[in-house]
């Protein structure tokens, strides 16, 4: 089963001299349990797609779906409870609420969704647990390292039960270790909660732990090949 | 959670926060403080001259006012009184029989007004007991005379002393008398010390020759009442051709004036401290809001009501100014209730020009919790208004370009 499908989607940037075409009639589908690496030079549209699969943008044309939903007719706030209860986002830094613990952080998203106390309680510490940080719980983000606000980030995208988790260039701001260290942890997620993950990245590394490699350039699919 | 974080997040800049906290506690407190003195300074001049003398409202006969002679006196109708005392807001009706004389003592002479008052239903108005500073104070049936300290003091009087009057009675009578002194009251007011001198309403009326007549029918009200209610349903109920009706304000419109012009003084003051606040305030409230435009827009992306945000920004910016308000109000607190048991004596140039106003020198703060209130409300009301400025930023805030680097 399909858990995202996006048909002809197309986005235009009208600008003064010339339109960019950020991304050029890609149509693609992801199934549960996928751990895939977007790739491409920079230009090439890979924020682009990733902010419109996720919700966060809206194509010029095309459709997206997401579970069947066509997420593309939901309004503002409709979109904004849809990626609550079934997108985890990764961004490239400054994920976390500063004002917040790490385990604040993690119960944040689930409070939101109306959990209670208890529960939140116990996923956030698990959470945590599952990320190597069961002895951070109470640290603020600006008392982490960079690597450890990445893996908290994991975990409050994590938290909400998502169909799918999407991550831009997570490891941008990484050094090698904390890289290395946040792809083991994903790629553990991925296969013991078959927990689909979907990145961009320019690094090799990174590209080389991914199981399927979707390469764009101009806005358009050059090449989607599966390892393994 | 939204609060806790609203809370924390007042606190995230420290300096700033505390900066502005301070400025709130600032002007509440000298809004407070300037509000309490004014506003008790008026209250004390009111009560000293109107509350506990002249009462709010006052019946005369037709053109009294402008005349004040014995001539204008009139008997008073059961009816007409009886009408008056059945209006809402009425608690006391005082007669009073009122007539300018010269008293002399000794080798020495001075004008001064006699005033016919019914003891008992005085005492209603005025703690007269409160007034007293020598002897004793008039009975129903005293045929002795009460003076004021002013009075007492030009004459050098002592209580059994005997003051001798010669006026002008009722229609062109003859008044002449001589009454031993029994007390001496302090008015609270230079101008009533200075001429007043008091009988019982009989000994008055034999004095003029005016049997059963008054000049002023002083009619006090309820706390709270307004007064010009009050006359104008006095106006209503009784004949106009023969009688004016006049509040305090008509017959003292000088104070009213002073007041209103003060007034407007310390409103002026007040109203350029808070346009001061207001941009600390704003410009805290832009910061707080500019500098956190990526983190609004992560909190969106990830799932976040643009409606949720908005209420921890007004959390934010409410428990900013409340924290400041809270604190000038608990420190104004002890400090007006100081100048409220120890009113504030004036000195100096300030004291004289007071006095020659005809008012005594101090000046006893006004207590009332309105004072607080009201100046908290108004900037909890700003506080809210510049809440419109994060509510708009938030609702137009575009997730991806406000997360663009
Ligand atoms: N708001 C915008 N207005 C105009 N053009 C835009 C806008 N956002 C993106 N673009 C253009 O769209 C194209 C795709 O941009 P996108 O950010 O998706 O690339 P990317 O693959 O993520 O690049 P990078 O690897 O540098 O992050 C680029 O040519 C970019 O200049
Ligand atoms: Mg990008």
């Amino acid at each position: 089963m399909n858990v995202i499908e996006t048909k002809n989607i197309s986005k235009l940037y009208k600008q003064a001299d010339q339109d960019i075409k950020a991304l050029n009639d890609v149509s693609i589908n992801f199934k549960k349990g996928e751990f895939t690496a977007i790739v491409g030079p920079s230009g090439s549209g890979k924020t682009t797609f990733l902010n419109t699969i996720g919700g966060l943008d809206s194509p010029s044309s095309g459709k997206v779906l997401i579970d069947n939903n066509e997420i593309t007719k939901l309004n503002s706030n409709q979109l904004i409870d849809f990626r609550l209860r079934n997108i985890g986002f990764v961004f490239q830094s400054y994920n976390l609420i500063p004002v917040l613990t790490a385990k604040e952080n993690v119960e944040f998203i689930m409070l939101m969704q109306g959990s209670s106390k208890s529960i939140r309680d116990k996923r956030s510490v698990e959470l945590l647990k599952s990320v190597g940080l069961d002895d951070q719980l109470n640290r603020r983000p600006n008392q982490l390292s960079g690597g450890q606000q990445q893996r908290v980030a994991v975990a409050r995208a994590l938290a909400s039960k998502p169909k799918f988790v999407l991550a831009d260039e997570p490891t941008a701001n990484l050094d090698s270790s904390s890289t290395s260290n946040l792809l083991d942890i994903m790629s553990r997620l991925n296969k013991k909660e078959k927990m689909t993950f979907i990145f961009s990245t320019h690094d090799q590394r990174v590209i080389d732990r991914a199981n399927r490699i979707i390469t764009l350039e101009d806005g358009k699919i050059l090449s989607d090949i599966n390892v393994k | 959670m939204l609060l806790k974080i609203a809370w924390r997040n007042v606190w995230r800049n420290k300096r700033r926060s505390l900066i502005t906290i301070a400025a709130i506690f600032i002007a509440v407190l000298l809004a407070i403080f300037l509000r309490a003195l004014q506003l008790g300074m008026y209250d004390n001049m009111i009560n000293n001259v109107v509350g506990s003398y002249s009462g709010y409202v006052q019946l005369h006969s037709k053109g009294y006012w402008d005349d004040k002679t014995i001539d204008n006196a009139f008997e008073v109708n059961q009816s007409v009184l009886a009408d008056i005392q059945n209006i809402d807001g009425v608690s006391t009706i005082l007669k009073r029989i009122q007539a300018g004389a010269l008293s002399s003592y000794n080798d020495l002479s001075k004008f001064v007004y006699i005033t016919g008052i019914d003891p008992e239903n005085e005492e209603i108005l005025t703690d007269w007991n409160k007034r007293l500073i020598e002897g004793r104070l008039l009975k129903k049936d005293s045929k002795s005379i009460i003076v004021a300290k002013g009075v007492a003091k030009y004459y050098n009087l002592k209580i059994g002393d005997t003051l001798i009057f010669i006026g002008q009675g009722y229609h062109g009578m003859q008044a002449v008398g001589a009454y031993p002194l029994q007390g001496v009251v302090d008015m609270k007011n230079p101008n009533l010390n200075n001429y007043s001198v008091f009988m019982t309403l009989p000994v008055a009326q034999d004095f003029v020759s005016a049997e059963n007549l008054i000049t002023n029918l002083v009619i006090d009200k309820e706390q709270y009442f307004d007064e010009n209610k009050i006359a104008q349903v006095i106006k209503s109920k009784i004949n106009n051709q023969s009688y004016d009706i006049m509040t305090w304000k008509e017959m003292t419109p000088e104070l009213d004036q002073l007041i209103e012009a003060d007034n407007a003084g310390g409103i002026l003051i007040i109203m350029i401290l808070y346009m001061i606040v207001t941009f600390g305030i704003f410009g805290t409230v832009l910061m707080m809001t500019q500098e956190r435009l990526y983190e609004f827009g992560v909190l969106i992306s990830i799932g976040m009501r643009r409606s949720k945000l908005m209420i921890t920004l007004i959390y934010e910016t409410i428990l900013l100014t409340f924290t400041g308000i809270m604190s000038g109000v608990v420190v104004s607190l002890p400090i007006v209730n100081y100048f409220y048991y120890n009113p504030l004596r004036l000195f100096g140039a300030a004291s004289a020009q007071m006095e020659t106003a005809g008012f005594e020198p101090v000046i006893p703060f006004m207590n009332s919790y309105d004072i607080p209130l009201t100046h908290s409300l108004i900037i909890l009301c700003i506080s809210l208004i510049i809440c419109v400025y994060p509510i708009l930023i938030i609702y137009q805030l575009q997730p991806i370009k406000a997360m663009k680097r």
